[in-house]
């Protein structure tokens, strides 16, 4: 009997509670290890500021993937708008209509360049792959051409309130920006056309096409989405250090790959979840301030996260044929 | 015979070179500076380590994969020898590139384990190999630069093929390490298009299922493919080390990008199947024209990176535009 409740599961309910779990498993063997330094206000409050701007970026990325493709240029994006906002700031003064300004400069920035990206994967056929890690040298490029090489700094005091403050209580912002678009993603993907269209679209392209799907137009939709995480990330980034440049955040591509791989998104496309990729980011920025109380060298970090990357992949395909193999005795 | 001569005139790799001369003329025309001869010793130069890369980077894009891993496999494996060289006293060129080549062919049989047998997407595997690597060489071998090199091995990097002294008496050196990236080359070249084993990487490129039909052992091939490459890596590692003179963990990083960009730039489809050692090599010499001499026409430093993106998404965008009218034209 309760055999039969496990096998009810599906894959990604089983691979959430496998998070939870973990997510768990770290809370209570960091509170025994330091109790002091993880439980206190200040490391919650650091980790609260940090995971939504790669949290956000690991969305776009997700979008990409369900559709069949992959976003290498989401780090690329964030700065580049972030740039143009910070251009855009510096030269309109101190006040909030010129912060509105910047943010929505931002925003139509990672607009177009999704629209770049979906144009050249959708229309020119390029793969996916290549073109975001074009759009990736691209994109930066153009940021360090405008900044000339040292970061744009002097923007508005209320600009970095985005990121550092908090509006309702203790709760910080940048909080509050990640469960609204966690919210707006899940949206979007579950209960909109646009959404079933580009699962069917990741799972297979030519059927998709037949049935009456315009590629095309999902594509071009996918990677505009995209972009605009990638803008949405790069105003939390640049916020959160009140100044924008065109190599910061380095690192989160490869975190973002993990993270969306770790939350149960298929790499060949269809298939993902938001609670799960959200899930995964916790997991991901517990880890990694653990590390950091633990006081061990940061780049063990990058040695862990490929290690962890890896395995994942092996223990999910893995899991994957014994299930096949399974069918086939029934 | 006539078709066959428009043919040869306006395949990727002619429209690479027309580009390059195009390119050449006009540098050349804005900056005497660039037509001595000196030009080429400086390029090929630059272009060294970039070739092994280009040359390992192509075989693999051919087979229908990728690898983002080169540039961490050959860091490790460059600066883990060295450390032993310097720690144990060890002065042999032998040793320095037979160590971190075993080294290099071990992370090559981990990617290899991964794509070939667990048939992970090449992209993630790799990604999560450079990673492991990256992340071990600077977290366990350290993060100091060496320019200690011992004496015998650093004589290699006085060695030079021939020497030229241009009008102003400035004195420009070839060096022989360049014959590393010419022998690859052929070798290249030669198992490419006249082995059953380059056939076999042609083959499982354009179709994995077909070529297992066809007689193929794919899994085999993949191994052989991706354990070279790990080789090359290294090799490409070692010689950027003696070069350079000086051993460092990470000054290699994030080159891949420039690398892929020049073998596709050259021809090479990066859904495989399609690509040749010619096309790769005006690839690789396009992109380090550009990348070298753009401050000889005046483009600022800044603006370099942005400016090589655009070419490499243009040089791909060419490419793909033949490629779908090829698919979308009648079948006979």
């Amino acid at each position: 009997m309760k055999r039969l409740q496990i096998h009810t599961l599906t894959k990604d309910q089983k691979n959430n509670i496998i998070l939870v779990m973990l997510v768990l498993l770290i809370f209570l063997l960091m509170t025994i290890l330091s109790p002091r330094a993880f439980l206190r206000p200040a490391n919650l409050k650091g980790m609260a500021v940090q995971f939504p701007e790669f949290g956000i970026l690991s969305f776009g990325m997700m979008i990409a993937m369900i559709s069949g493709g992959i976003d290498l240029s989401l780090v690329g994006i964030a700065n580049l708008s972030s740039i143009v906002a910070a251009v855009v700031m510096l030269q309109m003064g101190d006040s909030v209509f010129s912060i509105v300004l910047g943010i929505l400069a931002a925003l139509l920035i990672g607009a177009l360049c999704g629209v770049f990206n979906g144009f050249l994967i959708g229309y020119l056929k390029i793969p996916a792959m290549l073109v975001t890690l074009c759009g990736l040298q691209l994109y930066s490029g153009l940021g360090l051409a405008i900044t000339k090489g040292p970061a744009l700094t002097g923007l508005p005091e209320a600009y970095g309130e985005i990121a550092n403050g908090s509006l309702i209580g203790e709760i910080p912002n940048t909080v509050l920006i990640f469960l609204v678009v966690a919210v707006a993603v899940a949206y979007l993907m579950r209960s909109t056309i646009y959404g079933s269209h580009v699962s069917f679209m990741g799972t297979n392209e030519v059927a998709s096409k037949y049935s009456g799907i315009n590629n095309l137009k999902v594509t071009m939709y996918t990677y505009i989405v995209s972009g605009l995480m990638g803008s949405i990330g790069g105003i939390l980034i640049s916020s959160h250090y009140n100044s924008a440049k065109s190599d910061y955040g380095k690192s989160y591509t490869l975190l973002t790959l993990l993270i969306v791989v770790l939350g149960g998104t298929d790499p060949s496309g269809g298939k993902g979840n938001v609670l799960g990729v959200s899930l995964a980011v916790i997991v991901l920025q517990m880890i990694s301030s653990a590390f950091n109380i633990l006081r061990v060298n940061s780049f063990v970090k990058t040695f862990v996260w490929g290690l962890i990357l890896i395995g994942i992949m092996l223990i999910s395909r893995i899991i994957d044929t014994r299930e096949k193999q399974e069918r086939r005795t029934q | 015979m006539r078709t066959q001569i428009t043919k040869s005139l306006t395949t990727n790799e002619a429209i690479v070179v027309y580009t390059i001369v195009a390119l050449s003329l006009a540098i050349g025309f804005i900056n005497p500076a660039f037509r001595e001869f000196s030009t080429a010793i400086t390029l090929s130069r630059a272009m060294l380590v970039t070739l092994i890369f280009a040359v390992l980077e192509m075989m693999v894009i051919v087979s229908g994969g990728i690898d983002v891993s080169f540039p961490a496999i050959a860091c490790f494996s460059s600066y883990a020898t060295l450390r032993l060289i310097l720690a144990f006293d060890i002065d042999s060129v032998f040793f320095f590139y037979a160590v971190a080549g075993v080294m290099g062919i071990a992370f090559g049989l981990v990617n290899a384990f991964l794509i070939a047998k667990m048939e992970l997407p090449a992209l993630i595997a790799t990604l999560g190999v450079s990673s492991v690597a990256n992340g071990a060489t600077l977290a366990f071998l350290g993060t100091k630069e060496y320019s200690n090199i011992p004496e015998g091995i650093d004589q290699l990097s006085k060695t030079f093929l021939f020497s030229y002294t241009n009008s102003n008496g400035i004195t420009f050196q070839m060096t022989s390490l360049i014959l590393i990236p010419l022998v690859l080359l052929i070798l290249a070249y030669v198992v490419l298009r006249h082995t059953m084993l380059g056939r076999g990487i042609y083959a499982i490129g354009g179709d994995r299922f077909a070529a297992r039909i066809a007689g193929f052992n794919v899994t085999r091939i993949q191994y052989i493919i991706y354990m070279t490459a790990g080789f090359l890596a290294a090799v490409g590692g070692v010689t950027y080390t003696i070069l350079m003179r000086q051993g460092s963990p990470q000054n290699l990083m994030g080159s891949e990008m420039m690398v892929i960009a020049a073998v596709v730039v050259g021809g090479t489809r990066i859904t495989g199947g399609h690509g040749t050692v010619f096309g790769t090599l005006s690839g690789v010499l396009l992109i380090a024209i550009v990348q070298n001499n753009l401050i000889m026409v005046g483009v600022p430093t800044h603006f370099q990176s942005f400016v090589v993106g655009l070419i490499i998404v243009l040089g791909t965008g060419i490419t793909s535009i033949r490629a779908k009218r090829v698919a979308n034209s009648s079948k006979v």
